[in-house]
């Protein structure tokens, strides 16, 4: 029996390469019947430290990604816009503490996993590293970066592991608001004035490398990521999703009058994949590391951020609690 | 520190109007710094159960109360909500799971009402009456 | 009528100022629950100003709201100066809030029997949201104020410098007798009277004390602002004024 949580210490197994056989063959079994692993369970120090790094980046990209959104809270365009783009920026962060949750089950706390964010050695979705330029900006993100997300979140709720994926459950539920609201403004723009037409496809052509970068390079087959789809940790290929998306999504632009910049873009019907320009995967990576357009100022908000909020923080800090890992 | 290395200008009025460079390089959470967690209860309406729904991090109940109502009252239908620290809740392990496994054997069927084949007697004795 | 317009523009500029300052908070507060309960006010507040603008349009012709809002002049604006000033740290913020939010809890309060019907309805609908938004005042300022040197130090700071901007809420107008007589209000004094009365024990309690001497911060009810004001309208109305008025976003 566990009484009151399990202290933090006690997190990691050992991270020994040869994992017990026995624990492991349970392990699998349960997950080809498609049984749900539970923070206490067993589990291979690779699954942990995976599904760690996995839900804590996905918790970061909400959080960083509140900023380009945020950047048009003051000046939304009439009550209702301002009033959905706060609250779809109060969801972000709403799921961020979610998927934080998620992650600290697995025994990492969530001021090491926001110090690891702050000073870059913890990564978040590439997409957010690019600046919200108009409000047009804002409805590509709340309609196609959402979009992609879904697709993603969707595939990774049928994961393996218990608290992630009922985290994921009611932000796919509250994504789907997300989502509505930024195709309606984005329809909007679309069928509206010369002026807003223009500023949304700018904002397109601006947005669609990004986009086409949002779920990851081609993967490269290793016995690894074989290994973490059996885990059911990764639910399936970059290139499958990115295909599910452009299947989903380019006709839902395109029936509105908006064009894509990839004159290459199209539908292979005898593969049913997508085929479109390179992408510029090189830039990708570049921006990852840390050189993309923005990267700097949303580490530096996040730095200021928190440190403004840290008076409110220890002053609230009482030493004789007994800090446990929670169950989510 | 260092100037930040701004590649393109903050857009963000909000940003705009602060000093970005006073902090730059130089935060770090301490540990314990997010409060203890709380376990959160959620009751969907009078007469039913509260459900548990996650947690939030809070220094005592009342903060933990007026957080969980935001985080897990705000887009459900709610009357009610329980608070409880993480550390006051006690659990089975895993391991034991096994200690449920016949719960809903069939050997237990002798409980369940369908364990119980009332017509078949009823339809038995019927028909033998009507032979009769 | 007119002095019924004039509450419900006071009370609606309030709400859109004091939640637009709110509203930048979202996604920059001190730790993510507190982050996510802020915004749901700042949500609430400027869905109250959008209840009183369609009053108005309702009630008495006026434009609509988004016009309302949005396309109105600084001088036309009847807010106090209090929600206008800017956030500040987040100590700044909270002890507006508290002082704010209990003179909004009970002007609706009193409101709930006033003679004219969409705003003793409107008072109904809203009461649970104000609730919550004093509960969360109280809270963090009897926590701040009692927590360590330094929390203590800035709270009362801002208690000081928000003080007579505070007393500002109740500037009279020139209608008091008639909402009086008319039973649609009972009026600024009133108001403050019972503010005060509620307001001290819990500053009591946080370990604060209200300043010594009060100078009322007046103007604002009357279009006089302080230099904070029209940047915040600039920026608010900077996407929606870049296309004619009217135009769908």
């Amino acid at each position: 029996m566990y009484g009151g949580g399990y202290i933090q210490e006690e997190k990691q197994e050992a991270t020994s390469p040869i994992d017990d056989s026995q624990k492991l063959a349970e392990f699998e079994a349960r997950i080809d019947r498609g049984e749900k692993i539970e923070p206490h369970d067993w589990m291979p120090a690779d699954y942990r430290k995976q599904l760690i790094r996995m839900i804590e980046q996905h918790a970061h990209s909400e959080v960083i990604g509140a900023l380009p959104e945020g950047t048009w809270i003051t000046r939304a365009p009439g009550f209702r816009r301002k009033l959905a783009l706060i609250a779809k920026v109060q969801d972000e962060i709403g799921h961020a503490h979610l998927l934080y949750s998620a992650a600290e089950t697995l025994g990492k706390s969530r001021e090491q996993m926001i110090n690891d964010l702050l000073t870059g050695k913890s990564k978040y979705s590439n997409v957010f590293n690019y600046p919200a330029k108009t409000w047009a900006d804002v409805t590509v993100i709340g309609f196609l970066i959402d979009a992609g997300a879904i697709v993603n979140q969707v595939a990774n709720s049928k994961g393996s592991y218990g608290p992630y994926c009922r985290a994921l459950e009611r932000i796919c539920y509250e994504e789907s608001f997300h989502l509505k609201q930024g195709h309606d403004a984005f329809i909007t723009l679309a069928t509206g004035t010369k002026a807003q037409h223009d500023m949304l496809q700018d904002a397109l052509n601006r947005w669609w490398k990004p986009i086409m970068h949002f779920h990851g390079p081609p993967d490269k087959i290793s016995e690894h990521t074989a290994k973490l789809m059996r885990w059911k940790v990764k639910m399936a290929t970059n290139d499958d999703m990115r295909n599910q998306f452009l299947d989903m999504y380019v006709p839902k632009i395109l029936e509105i009058g908006i064009t894509i910049p990839d004159p290459n873009l199209k539908k292979n019907e005898a593969t049913g994949q997508w085929e479109f320009s390179d992408p510029d995967w090189d830039e990708f990576k570049r921006v990852i590391n840390g050189d993309g357009p923005c990267n700097a100022e949303r580490l530096a908000v996040r730095q200021y951020v928190e440190e403004h909020g840290k008076w409110v923080r220890t002053a609230m800090m009482n030493p004789n609690q007994k800090v446990v890992i929670p169950f989510a | 520190m260092s100037k930040i290395p701004l590649n393109t200008p903050v857009l963000d009025p909000r940003i705009k109007r602060v000093d970005l460079e006073s902090t730059y390089g130089t935060t770090a959470i301490g540990e314990n710094e997010h409060w203890i967690s709380w376990e959160v209860f959620h009751q969907k309406k009078r007469g039913d159960q509260h459900v548990h729904v996650g947690i939030v991090h809070a220094p005592d109940a009342q903060l933990a109360l007026l957080f969980a109502k935001e985080q897990f009252g705000r887009r459900l239908a709610c009357v009610n909500l329980w608070v409880t620290k993480s550390s006051d809740i006690f659990s089975f392990s895993y391991d034991d799971e096994d200690i449920f496994d016949n719960a809903t054997a069939p050997e237990k069927q002798y409980r369940e009402a369908s364990g119980f084949r009332v017509m078949e007697k009823i339809n038995r004795y019927k028909k033998s009456k009507q032979k009769a | 009528m007119e002095a019924i317009k004039n509450l419900l523009f006071r009370m609606a500029d309030d709400e859109l100022i004091y939640g637009h300052r709110m509203s930048e908070w979202t996604g920059m507060g001190p730790i993510m629950e507190e982050d996510i309960a802020y915004s749901s006010m700042a949500q609430d507040k400027i869905g109250h100003a959008l209840a009183n603008y369609s009053i108005l349009e309702k009630e008495f012709q006026t434009a609509i709201p988004d016009k309302l809002a949005f396309f109105r002049k600084e001088n036309e604006l009847m807010n106090s100066q209090l929600v206008e000033l800017s956030n500040h740290e987040y100590d700044f913020s909270l002890v507006r809030h508290f002082l704010f939010d209990h003179a909004d809890f009970i002007r609706y309060e009193m409101l709930s029997t006033s003679s004219f019907v969409p705003l003793a309805q409107l008072s109904k609908k809203i009461k649970g949201e104000l609730k919550y938004h004093v509960l969360h005042a109280d809270t963090w300022l009897t926590r701040l104020g009692n927590a360590t040197e330094e929390s203590h130090a800035r709270m009362q700071s801002a208690l000081n410098e928000l003080w007579n901007y505070a007393l500002g809420i109740f500037e009279p107008s020139d209608y008091e007798a008639q909402l009086i007589a008319e039973k649609i209000f009972d009026g600024e004094k009133v108001l403050q009277r019972k503010w005060m009365e509620k307001i001290s024990p819990i500053i009591e309690k946080a370990n604060l004390k209200i300043p010594s001497s009060s100078t009322p911060v007046y103007g604002g009810r009357k279009g006089y602002h302080t230099d904070q004001l029209q940047p915040l309208l600039t920026e608010m109305a900077e996407v929606i004024s870049s296309e004619a008025e009217g135009t769908e976003w």
